[in-house]
């Protein structure tokens, strides 16, 4: 279409998205200066270089606490969120006529607040276990991470040949073959980028932890959400700073791995 | 209506050059096909008319004046897409409706008119209020005619528009438009890779090959007479068969001769035969092995090997010859065409 | 076993732990905001509404998340169709640009708004530079403040909806607009923008009820004076424990987002036809 935009449109778009990306990303850039930076206050642009607040962050018990509590969390959610969040895409890939409104309800997590939720789990728990504990922000996670593994499962599952199975029948593959040898296999990418998902949202999850947190239960963005509200220092940017460089490494994997435009227009 | 005329266009996808040079002029009321594999080039030069696509040199002109920088919205042409691109979120009359609402073409009165007059015309009146979707395939094809016709364009341009619709849609619609043009005569041009349609359509027909034009000519003349090799296989799928030529007689690979009409240089050339100017004798002429055969109910078409070259030919029915058997093959001299080799 | 069944024991562990974790403890949430010391009581509502702090708070929340909507709206309209009809470099690069802050958790992006709009952040700081605004000129703890962090935080949300849209949309539907006499900009008021309205409806949805119930980048860009519902629903969870009256103040939240939403979804429903 090299007639059919105007030249001024154009140009007013690479300004526009020029914009728009200095908008999303200058948080995170402010962030990672802060982090390196020599003064004691919180500044940007940077005064001096220094590493010295990640040798403060890392020599922090709180923070190394919070932290290994944040990954054992999301690696248990990740685990759980991608068996019943896959099962379920199968479930529900096969469809039936009640099809449409289960998975409605599978995916009504992402639909709700997380705050409702949250409120709710709360109450519940404290009623029935009494305070809230490791299982109750690996049940919560889960929840909310299961929804994000549906999707990608299932629009992996959407493009698939849906004769494929019957073929692997005609050729005499019983059932569990069947799961293992052809829906498994073509559930990977989807169940893969899910379990990317959900590894990411409960590393990164603030609402649910804030709301389910105790005393020795406080996650990497609970201890970060309350340093901000208090005393924050430039050891949060440098804690924050590794959140966001898990973050890219993250999304670096899903890219070479899957492609990243495939799951973000689904 | 308006002549279009084209000018040395060219059109180079970064590297790729697309066009390579395009001189054509279609006289106002005419009705001209590109014709050429995917791939030619056809439907740049159709979307550098539209405007949808800028040259890389060159100039269009319609109606005598410069349009080569004016964005399609300017340019008061009309196109019909092969996916028919109606609007889905409006009504077959506001779809019909919408170019004249556009060019703010007359009052909503007049605008009534008109529409109604275009949807007569493609005989859709009925389906007025319709949404697109719930209409068939060869309907949603007359809805964008309709549009593309309402506004009484000073060009026309189709880019493939039959050849979504089936082999019988794809007649009646092809004798439609012959119909329409007739009547109301806006200056065409219509890009297919069918030769049958740009053969039973147009005025005239312009072959593409590789960016640029290999020939153009009225339908009878390209077909009769086309003047390359390239044009002679794509039209009527014509065999081509290696020979030299020896005064008033070609001479195969093989040794065999085969008549032809006088006045060609003497020396290598290849004889284009046209699959349905080949006869079946009983003695003469020249042998051939049956390859297969294959029925097609009114006639057989056979694939012969004729001084080692695969030709195609077609037969009566009645003509019942076994793969391996030797068949005899005469073609009368002034239907072989000889081309340069 | 037939078919049916084995389907069922593929969604069966999912239904259950979402039973479980998900339904029981809004049912339960439900069942607190009206439960008195004598069983049924509506009193927590009528506390809500009869004092008139909360009640600010409320339409605070409401009109804050419509702002919030519709600049996210007509930032993610143009954005999202960019990257639509971009070629495919460009389009990862946008992507990225998108779902990087968007995967990152939502309290390092706010601490990011925090020093920019920190009152000698840089934000401020230019601005005092040009003299442009006075010295007492404060951004933190205002409700601007809020907006910036919550667009940048919910956009991505509307971008991805509007994305799943447009990208299916056929380029040739904008291409006949032109040849019947569309310049580009009406081409997308009468073409694109109609048929990206289902898009446009699902990321407002989104971004408007996101908006209404987050408390963490309004707690700390807003500040304790600056109060939403959620922030609201959080205090009276954790400080003042006052968990009744928390359960109420959610179901209103949950109430308030149903009825607004409700005219949306018919809204839809006629578009879908």
């Amino acid at each position: 279409m090299v007639r059919a935009v105007p030249g001024w449109l154009r140009v007013g778009a690479w300004v526009f998205v020029a914009l728009a990306a200095v908008f999303m990303l200058a948080p995170l850039v402010v962030v990672m200066g802060v982090s390196v930076s020599a003064s004691q206050f919180i500044a940007f642009p940077p005064n001096g270089f220094s590493f010295r607040w990640y040798e403060r962050a890392l020599g922090s018990p709180a923070y190394l606490n919070a932290f290994w509590l944040s990954l054992n969390l999301a690696v248990l959610v990740t685990i759980s969120a991608s068996l019943l969040g896959g099962a379920a895409a199968i479930g529900l890939s096969r469809g039936g006529r009640s099809g449409g409104a289960v998975e409605t309800f599978f995916l009504s997590p992402l639909v709700l607040p997380s705050i409702i939720f949250a409120i709710g789990l709360l109450m519940l728990w404290s009623a029935v276990f009494g305070p809230t504990s490791f299982q109750a922000l690996w049940l919560a996670h889960t929840v909310i991470a299961i929804p994000y593994v549906i999707r990608t499962t299932l629009a992996v599952l959407a493009e698939r040949d849906p004769f494929l199975e019957e073929a692997a029948r005609t050729m005499g593959a019983t059932r569990l073959k069947r799961l293992w040898f052809v829906t498994l296999p073509q559930c990977r990418p989807g169940l893969l980028a899910g379990a990317f998902f959900a590894f990411n949202i409960s590393f990164d999850e603030a609402v649910l932890s804030l709301f389910l947190r105790n005393p020795n239960l406080t996650t990497l963005p609970v201890q970060i959400y309350g340093q901000l509200e208090f005393s924050p220092d430039p050891t949060v940017a440098a804690v924050s700073t590794l959140m966001i460089l898990i973050t890219i490494a993250l999304m670096l994997i899903l890219e070479r791995m899957l492609g990243l435009t495939r799951f973000a227009s689904g | 209506m308006s002549d279009l005329t084209l000018t040395n266009i060219t059109k180079s996808f970064g590297k790729v050059e697309v066009l390579r040079g395009i001189d054509l002029t279609i006289r106002s009321g005419e009705f001209v096909s590109l014709l050429g594999a995917s791939g030619c080039g056809k439907t740049t030069l159709l979307r550098i008319v539209a405007g949808l696509e800028g040259v890389s040199s060159g100039k269009v002109e319609i109606g005598g004046s410069d349009v080569t920088d004016l964005p399609p919205e300017k340019r008061d042409i009309a196109m019909m897409f092969q996916s028919y691109a109606l609007l889905p979120h409006m009504s077959v009359s506001d779809n019909v409706r919408f170019p004249l609402r556009m060019r703010r073409v007359g009052n909503r009165e007049e605008q009534d008119a008109k529409v109604k007059a275009a949807l007569e015309t493609v005989q859709l009146t009925h389906l007025a209020d319709r949404a697109p979707r719930q209409l068939s395939g060869g309907q949603q094809q007359r809805v964008a005619l309709a549009r593309a016709i309402v506004s009484n364009p000073k060009v026309l341009l189709l880019d493939e528009p039959l050849s979504n619709l089936d082999a019988r849609l794809r007649e009646e619609m092809q004798v439609e438009l012959i119909e329409i043009h007739r009547r109301i005569g806006l200056t065409t041009l219509f890009v297919t890779h069918d030769q049958d349609e740009a053969l039973s359509l147009s005025d005239r027909v312009v072959l593409m090959n590789a960016g640029e034009i290999e020939q153009e000519a009225s339908p009878r003349e390209i077909y009769d007479a086309p003047a390359t090799a390239y044009a002679s296989s794509f039209l009527g799928a014509a065999n081509l068969v290696p020979a030299r030529i020896e005064g008033n007689v070609a001479r195969l690979a093989d040794g065999q001769t085969l008549p032809v009409s006088a006045g060609s240089p003497d020396g290598k050339a290849t004889l284009a035969l046209r699959q349905e100017n080949v006869d079946f004798l009983d003695e003469g002429g020249l042998t051939a092995t049956v390859i297969t055969r294959v029925y097609l109910g009114s006639r057989h078409r056979y694939i012969l090997d004729l001084a080692g070259q695969k030709i195609s030919v077609l037969a009566p029915a009645s003509v019942m010859l076994e793969p391996g058997a030797q068949a005899r093959i005469g073609i009368a001299p002034d239907r072989v065409r000889i081309l340069p080799a | 076993m037939t078919d049916r069944r084995e389907t069922w024991l593929f969604l069966l562990p999912g239904l259950a732990l979402l039973v479980l974790g998900f339904v029981l403890p809004i049912t339960r949430m439900l069942v607190l905001s009206v439960q008195g010391p004598d069983g049924f009581t509506t009193d927590q509502f009528a506390r809500f509404f009869q004092d008139g702090f909360y009640p600010s708070i409320l339409w605070r929340t409401v009109y804050l998340s419509a702002i919030i909507t519709a600049v996210c709206a007509v930032i993610g309209f143009p954005l999202s169709y960019i990257m639509a009809r971009s070629g495919p470099r460009v389009r990862l690069w946008l992507v990225i640009m998108v779902i990087l802050p968007l995967m990152t958790s939502v309290v390092v992006r706010t601490f990011g708004w925090m020093v920019l709009l920190g009152r000698n952040g840089l934000i401020a700081s230019t601005l005092r530079d040009f003299d442009l605004v006075g010295r007492s000129f404060q951004l933190m703890h205002t409700e601007t403040a809020i907006l910036l962090g919550m667009v940048q935080v919910l956009l991505p949300f509307m971008v991805l909806s509007l994305l799943g849209v447009i990208v299916r949309l056929d380029p040739r539907l904008e291409e006949a607009a032109r040849t019947m006499g569309c310049s580009f900009l009406q081409t997308m008021r009468m073409v694109v923008l109609p048929l990206a309205a289902p898009g446009l409806l699902a990321g407002s949805i989104l971004v408007f009820t996101l908006s209404a119930s987050s408390f963490v980048t309004p707690a700390l860009l807003g500040g304790p004076r600056i109060e939403v519902l959620a922030g609201s629903i959080y205090k009276n969870v954790t400080q003042t424990l006052d968990w009744n009256f928390a359960a109420a103040q959610a179901v209103i939240l949950f109430a308030g987002i149903a009825l607004l939403l409700v005219p949306y979804l018919r809204l839809g429903r006629r578009a879908h036809g």
